[in-house]
């Protein structure tokens, strides 16, 4: 296929935390809200005045400064973004909002306070840590209403004048629909036989829209948009099967891309920094206020193994299933980066309830950080690309 | 530092063996040693009484694997009784005794409610499984009905009993795709549940998500097998952040929810008036705690080390004021203390050093104090499970305190031990630490490292740099909780060995400690 | 009569004795020697050969 326009530039932008839409978005005068997990509803981090940088840590190597604070049995992506903040990668941020989503990246969130990683010579700066539900009920909601506003909207307020109405919250959901609508609307087109944007592109330029203030790739993404309609697929479909991507924390788009180099097409993102539900639009009416109607968006949609009620449980599989068969997936790959508690279970569970309920074919891993130095999770996929096609070719169910 | 007249026995390591068991019983002097001897006496003939002489037990004997741990009781208490004489002595069985007996309670009922065993259904109508993690404070007011834990009896205590107990369920685990670096309680708990071994008991479940992500994930496991044996489960969902006000609402209204889901499927009814009889001694055992803490921060401490821990453990987290016979243990054990601290006693024949304990403990190697004592005269003077809620609940029933009643329930249930110290924020785990050592006179950080608990791991450069500031001896000491093929107990031990030895300079008290052959030991 | 109710009455008390001290010698003999473990540690690989052939329904 002829190369998207605007992919080297996304690839680019994703090189650095700091990158050069964060610094033009600074520039214009806005604040940076820093923040670490899927949980934290961005729409309330995107308002005027403000923009939400969501933490990465990009062609991460060394994470030695992190592992003495943390240990080695954090998870790298705990790690990876404590070391980064050590280093003054994040110095281009005003505030950091975690919520205590897990354990690991509570606890690097905390140690980038008590080490002053990002508040040095910036006398408005906050560190607020929120609690958020788990479960979906509406004791959940109410917790979740009050911390938003207590953790999220107030400290905004207050350090940096910032409008926090209800007009305000709405105006702000518009916005960041628009960026949903644009990404889902180009994930549609992974529907196709024969699809006209890969799995990788598709994460490079999701991926983007959590890394960068979305008023400043609105234009390039709606000029993405445009050039699918028209982008003519290559004769021979490359792909061999179709997977969806499941599990933990993954913003690294090289894993995308390895498992794509295997034959495996990977049609739908579920995973923390993919699409879904991360960029599922939120719906609002008039006859309640903003803030409660996201809350409970972000709270029944959310799919985070933290929500320990059943239907939030058995849920997650029958989320995978549905999507497995929206984008016509031969089988599923739950990933999960090593060392995360929550995912480790929710892998383990996950992958045996779809193959044993759902009749899937599901590969199960865990993987590093970032995506170098993974020659063997390379032969696994490979491995299980070819037990996809057998399975095919010899007419057998998914 | 302070030093006595001869008080244990000398040259403790020539009891152990490289086998299960030791070669013989300590002679403590005839007093001590015939009251020792009455005390395992009566604590055969207490579990006779309660489960050997019950067919239906002997047949759980053969269908429970982690059953036969339990043959390992007398050991556990010789392991904590270890060099102690006088009150000490008899302060070590007002606890052990006590939680013997009420684990054999246990066993009992559980096995009478079994579907597999008993299969009491009559019984089993009033049967509410419990979460291990959960704090029992939910069950103050519901006199009828029985709260049984079967994490506590098939995987909890048989660690304490024989460190390789959980090791099969880890491994189950393991085969079915769990990640080995999860935190092996939880990972051992699901092993049990897919290999089929735990009691099929109560009319319903409350699961929480007290103490970790491990916990709370491992529940889903649990929680699968519940759904097919037809037992309906409430999640008990208890904020991380427990010491902020905006939280509280939501963990009140959890218990009000809790309570309506008993009520629903026990038909039993709230009642108040029990609930305040046992907030009564809920606060009565938590300022006997507290009298013994400041006991602790004297030049005489009677009460601390595993035998505390273990003691709270079941007092503070399971028995929550409902058995009134803790209240009568709590009596003795200050009255004994206070005995012994009119008369100056120390515990073992020298102290050196005053440590605070922090972290989780090494549950394969709970008896861990007693050798640090022993071998080092380091004084555990508290450790972190037993620094949990000092606040008095309201205990009157008046209108005002129903609704109070419920956010003490609340606090409690999020303050259960050790989630009180690893969720929070870091203030509670790291800053409250510096306090207790300012508070107890410790010159000594005695810090387990539970590798697999995310929690205290993320605090550990932050440890280390408070203590070079303070001036504080830190000595880390690694472990995996349950699994001692990770780190073994002589592991353990050598962490301090070459830390007093390399950093201190000093010797140890008892040299017969220092190595021992406790590989194979129960 | 009496006589001899007194003589069965101190045999019947020297039995109990008797019995009382076996039974303390006995038991404080297993107690110092730690025979009890030693017996039970002695069972233990014998359960666990059993706990092995239980049939199980093991699934997650």
């Amino acid at each position: 296929m002829k190369d998207l326009k605007h992919l080297k530039y996304f690839e680019d932008l994703l090189q650095e935390a700091n990158n050069e839409l964060v610094a033009q978005a600074k520039a214009e005068g806005k604040k940076c809200v820093a923040y670490v997990c899927e949980n934290t509803p961005e729409p309330l981090l995107n308002l005027e005045g403000v923009f939400s940088a969501r933490l990465r840590a990009p062609r991460t190597s060394s994470m030695e400064m992190a592992t003495y604070y943390l240990t080695s049995f954090l998870c790298e992506y705990s790690r990876a973004l404590l070391e980064r903040a050590m280093e003054g990668g994040y110095n281009f941020a005003d505030c950091l909002i975690a919520p205590d989503g897990c354990t690991m990246i509570n606890r690097a969130a905390e140690n980038m306070e008590l080490l002053h990683t990002m508040d040095e010579g910036k006398p408005h700066f906050f560190y607020e840590h929120m609690e958020i539900p788990m479960k979906a009920d509406d004791n959940g909601l109410n917790l979740y209403v009050l911390q938003c506003k207590n953790h999220i909207l107030k400290p905004l307020h207050e350090k940096f004048g910032i409008d926090v109405s209800d007009a305000a919250i709405r105006k702000a959901v518009e916005e960041h629909n628009k960026i949903c609508r644009l990404l889902r609307a180009m994930g549609e087109y992974r529907k196709l036989d024969n699809p006209t944007i890969t799995g990788y592109e598709f994460a490079v330029f999701t991926l983007a829209s959590y890394a960068a203030p979305k008023y400043l790739i609105m234009d390039k993404l709606e000029e993405t948009l445009e050039e699918l309609k028209t982008r003519e697929p290559d004769e021979k479909n490359p792909f061999r099967v179709r997977v969806v991507f499941a599990g933990s924390e993954l913003d690294d788009p090289d894993f995308v891309k390895l498992v794509e180099t295997t034959g495996a097409y990977v049609c739908a993102d579920r995973y923390c920094y993919g699409s879904f539900p991360g960029r599922d639009p939120i719906e609002l009416t008039d006859d309640e206020d903003a803030l409660t109607q996201i809350c409970r968006q972000y709270m029944y949609r959310g799919q985070c193994p933290r929500y320990m009620d059943p239907p939030k449980m058995l849920g997650r599989r029958d989320y995978l299933d549905k999507l497995a068969k929206e984008y016509k997936a031969d089988g599923i790959i739950y990933e999960q980066v090593k060392f995360c508690d929550p995912w480790a279970y929710e892998r383990m569970i996950g992958s045996h309830v779809l193959h044993d309920d759902y009749g899937y074919q599901v590969l199960s891993i865990d993987r590093p950080y970032n995506a170098s130095g993974v020659g063997q999770l390379r032969t696994r996929v490979q491995a299980f690309v070819e037990s996809l096609e057998i399975k095919k070719i010899q007419g057998g169910a998914k | 530092m302070a030093k006595s007249k001869r008080i244990g026995t000398q040259n403790l390591g020539r009891f152990y063996t490289e086998g299960k068991v030791r070669n013989r019983r300590e002679w403590r002097g005839l007093a001590d040693t015939a009251y020792d001897y009455s005390r395992w006496l009566y604590n055969w003939f207490n579990m006779a009484r309660i489960v050997l002489v019950k067919p239906r037990n002997i047949k759980a004997m053969f269908r429970y694997r982690w059953m036969g741990n339990y043959l390992a009781v007398p050991m556990m208490v010789d392991r904590h009784t270890q060099g102690l004489r006088g009150e000490h002595l008899r302060i070590c069985h007002a606890e052990q005794d006590i939680i013997i007996e009420d684990v054999a309670k246990l066993l009992d009922k559980l096995f009478r409610a079994d579907r597999r065993i008993g299969n009491d259904t009559e019984f089993n109508k009033k049967v509410v499984l419990i979460d291990e993690n959960a704090m029992q404070s939910v069950m103050m007011g519901f006199p009828g009905i029985v709260p049984l834990s079967r994490e506590i009896a098939s995987t909890y205590i048989p660690v304490l009993l024989n460190q390789r107990a959980a090791l099969h369920y880890i491994d189950i685990a393991q085969e079915y795709g769990l990640a080995g670096d999860v935190c092996p309680m939880p990972e051992a708990e699901a092993g049990l549940v897919i290999d089929d071994d735990a009691p099929i008991v109560g009319c319903c479940a409350i699961q929480c998500n007290t103490t970790c992500d491990g916990s709370l994930m491992g529940n889903g496991v649990v929680y699968k097998r519940l759904t097919e044996e037809g037992i309906p489960t409430h999640q008990l969902a208890v904020p991380l952040r427990h010491r902020e006000d905006d939280v509280q609402e939501y963990a009140a209204q959890e218990i009000r929810n809790a309570i309506a889901f008993i009520e629903e499927h026990t038909g039993e009814k709230w009642d108040w008036a029990h609930y305040f009889e046992c907030a009564k001694r809920v606060n009565f055992a938590t300022r006997s705690r507290l009298e013994w803490m400041e006991m602790s921060k004297t030049d005489y401490p009677q009460v601390f080390g595993s035998n505390l821990a273990l003691y709270t453990e079941t007092n503070y987290m399971v028995v929550n004021g409902r058995i009134p016979l803790f209240n009568e243990a709590d009596k003795k054990i200050s009255a004994l203390a206070q005995k012994a601290y009119k008369k100056k006693k120390l515990v073992a024949n020298e102290y050196r050093h005053r440590a605070i304990v922090w972290g989780v403990q090494s549950h394969y190697y709970m008896d861990f104090l007693v050798w640090l004592l022993n071998c080092w005269g380091i004084i555990p003077l508290t450790d972190m499970l037993s620094m949990v809620s000092t606040k008095i609940i309201a205990e009157e029933d008046t209108p005002e305190n129903r609704e109070q009643a419920i956010y003490d329930i609340a606090w409690l249930t999020e303050n259960m031990l050790m989630r009180n110290r690893t969720h929070g924020g870091y203030k509670v785990l790291l800053d409250e630490l510096w306090e207790f050592v300012e508070e107890f006179n410790a010159d000594m950080v005695i810090l387990w490292e539970h590798m697999s608990c995310k929690a205290l791991d993320g605090m550990h450069g932050q440890f280390e740099e408070k203590a070079r500031e303070k001036g504080i001896h830190l000595v880390w000491v690694s472990h995996d909780l349950f699994d001692p093929r990770v780190i073994s107990r002589q592991g353990v031990r050598d962490q301090i060995n070459s830390y007093m030895r390399t950093v201190m300079r000093e010797e140890p008290v008892d040299p017969s400690l220092e190595v021992l052959s406790d590989e194979e030991s129960w | 009569m009496a006589k001899k109710m007194k003589k069965n009455l101190l045999k019947l008390l020297l039995k109990l004795v008797l019995i009382v001290v076996g039974f303390i010698g006995v038991t404080f003999v297993v107690y110092f020697y730690n025979l009890d473990m030693k017996l039970t540690s002695a069972m233990e690989p014998i359960l666990t050969h059993f706990y092995d052939k239980v049939k199980r329904d093991q699934h997650l």
